[in-house]
């Protein structure tokens, strides 16, 4: 990795991610495509998850505006170092699990990616709902809208730009953290970030990095689509000619009445 | 917009093929693979003991061993250990000097083939530190390492949870080499050791013989793997290490093929950089085994690694 020139790393880790016999598994060994698949499985687990937990959360603080310091702590929790936490839970947990399963390191695993999901999820909910502008949500009451109403109608659609960005920032540093898994025994794509390094394979180190970063982008493209069509055009402003904030609210109020 | 949609398709045809052949490869059913006993074996290790000639494929080559599934543990050390324990696995690698090896009635499988290189104790040292009284010292601190000797330090380190300096010091005068004097007077030195207690206690020992015999030593232990440490020891900044005949040869030469404890130490004696010197070998080794359960190896008659190539009835 050191002088040698750039390219020729570059070159070797290309030969590597097109080596179709690194896409493949054996009973043995675990492929490229295996290992995507595991990864994308211990996300969408944690994200699962982290959503049930926060979102619901988010937005009962939001509109109550009550029990706001769960929201602080939940950010504190941030601060929390994910690899200790992982390998304090494994030391705690798999002594529990006998014979073929991998429970052991799998539950560790998806309470750490569980807890980093959730301060995003959960505060950008609460900001979204509780910034809902008072004039919107008066007017919502003024006709006569209940609570469950008012959340479920005004404040979620005006919230939808905020929590989408939460869960975007949460499902990126969910992607990057669950190469984590492969340090206590797991699969997913680190396998290739941890087994190049201790092999000296350097272009499936490489490979293994490129591969999260894509699907990393992959991930956000496609929720960034998503949000393009849930997102109402009244609050993205999404219209193809300039209109004022005051009509796109208008336009909001019309359209849930 | 077509683009787009496009875009979302493919992805989403990826994903799901991802999630689907995730599926298919997570089963760890341990049926036999290829009507062998290790065909229906998971073994247990390093990541880099999957691709070393001396790993699956030394195994493969010297006894025809092919396992059913691989999965990467960590370094002979208590995720390895947890794992055969509780039966993720079935084989392991573990080093032979580990006290968790007796302390789990588990059953090292015999290498008539030496497949596993020898893995004598050596400290590798930088050529200007390498003064006739600081050889004196180190040298006779080889003459007396054995693999029990070993063994019995990390049982106080590891299961008595002693200090390692104070396990070294112990050590050192309970066999007369921690004598005071000044062999090794006016010589600097820094003494490094990686990431698990045998090193540690290693590198102590050279340590705190070498300040006795009036060394100045500054220790940096605990630095981790190979790949971060042996760049500091080839670049000057860390001037002795202990470290293990078969494994280091490994590391520089990675076509190396010497198994012997003679054959490995004249090798490495030629493949070490200018800058470093290899001070005698001790008797002690901490070298690679295949290790089984007790219940495992009676379960299907096993006591060398040959075994594991027999046709399951």
């Amino acid at each position: 990795m050191a002088a040698g020139g750039a390219q020729p790393m570059i070159f070797k880790t290309l030969g590597w991610l097109t080596d179709p016999g690194h896409w493949r598994s054996t009973p043995f060994d675990t492929g490229i495509l295996g290992q995507l698949g595991a990864h994308v499985g211990f996300s969408v687990i944690a994200l699962v998850i982290a959503l049930v937990i926060a979102l619901p959360a988010g937005l009962a603080i939001g509109h109550t505006g009550r029990a706001t310091w769960v929201v602080s702590v939940a950010n504190a929790v941030r601060a929390l170092p994910t690899i200790g936490a992982l390998v304090l839970l494994v030391v705690i947990i798999s002594p529990h699990f006998y014979g073929r399963t991998n429970a052991g390191f799998l539950i560790p695993t998806e309470i750490v990616l569980v807890v980093l999901a959730i301060p995003p999820i959960l505060s950008n909910t609460y900001a979204g709902v509780q910034n809902v502008s008072p004039a919107v949500r008066d007017a919502a009451f003024g006709m006569g809208m209940t609570d469950r109403q008012v959340l479920g109608r005004v404040e979620l659609p005006n919230a939808l730009p905020l929590i989408f960005s939460g869960f975007r920032s949460a499902m990126l540093q969910v992607i990057a953290t669950a190469t984590i898994a492969s340090y206590v025994t797991l699969g997913g794509l680190g396998r290739f970030i941890y087994d190049g390094l201790a092999q000296k394979d350097y272009p499936q180190m490489i490979g293994g990095g490129v591969l999260v970063a894509a699907l990393a982008l992959v991930a956000d493209l496609l929720v960034a689509v998503v949000q393009r069509y849930v997102v109402s055009r009244g609050v993205s402003g999404r219209f193809h000619r300039n209109t004022s904030v005051d009509s796109r609210v208008a336009a909001l109020v019309e359209e849930n009445v | 917009m077509r683009t787009n949609k496009l875009i979302v398709a493919a992805a989403t045809a990826a994903l799901a093929l991802g999630g689907l052949t995730a599926c298919g490869s997570s089963s760890d059913s341990g049926s036999s693979t290829n009507g062998t006993v290790a065909g229906g074996f998971i073994f247990g290790g390093p990541p880099e003991f999957k691709t070393r000639t001396d790993g699956i494929p030394g195994l493969k080559k010297n006894y025809g061993v092919e396992f059913g599934k691989y999965k990467v543990t960590d370094t002979g050390g208590p995720v390895t250990v947890g794992a055969l324990k509780r039966g993720q696995i079935d084989a392991a690698d573990l080093f032979t000097t580990d006290p968790s090896i007796e302390a789990n009635g588990f059953v090292i499988l015999k290498d008539p083939k030496s497949n596993f290189a020898a893995q004598n104790i050596v400290p590798i040292i930088n050529k200007t530190k390498a003064t006739d009284g600081v050889k004196q010292v180190l040298n006779g601190i080889q003459a007396k390492l054995t693999t029990e000797g070993l063994g019995e330090l990390l049982d106080k380190i590891q299961n008595k949870k002693q200090d390692p300096d104070a396990v070294a010091k112990e050590w050192l005068s309970s066999n007369s080499l921690g004598t005071t004097g000044t062999s090794a007077k006016g010589v600097t030195l820094t003494v490094g050791s990686a990431n698990f207690p045998e090193n540690v206690v290693l590198a102590d020992i050279y340590a705190d013989a070498l300040t006795a015999q009036g060394a100045t030593v500054t220790k940096k232990l605990n630095i981790g793997s190979r790949e971060k440490y042996y760049p500091a020891l080839a670049g000057g900044s860390l001037d002795l290490f202990p470290e293990y005949t078969g494994t280091i040869l490994q590391y520089i030469d990675k076509n190396a093929s010497a198994t012997s404890p003679d054959d490995v130490y004249t090798a490495l004696t030629k493949a070490l950089p200018a800058n470093l010197v290899a001070l005698d070998k001790a008797e002690a080794q901490d070298s690679d085994a295949v290790v089984v359960t007790k219940q495992t190896a009676q379960k299907y008659g096993l006591s060398s690694i040959a075994d594991l190539a027999k046709k399951t009835k």
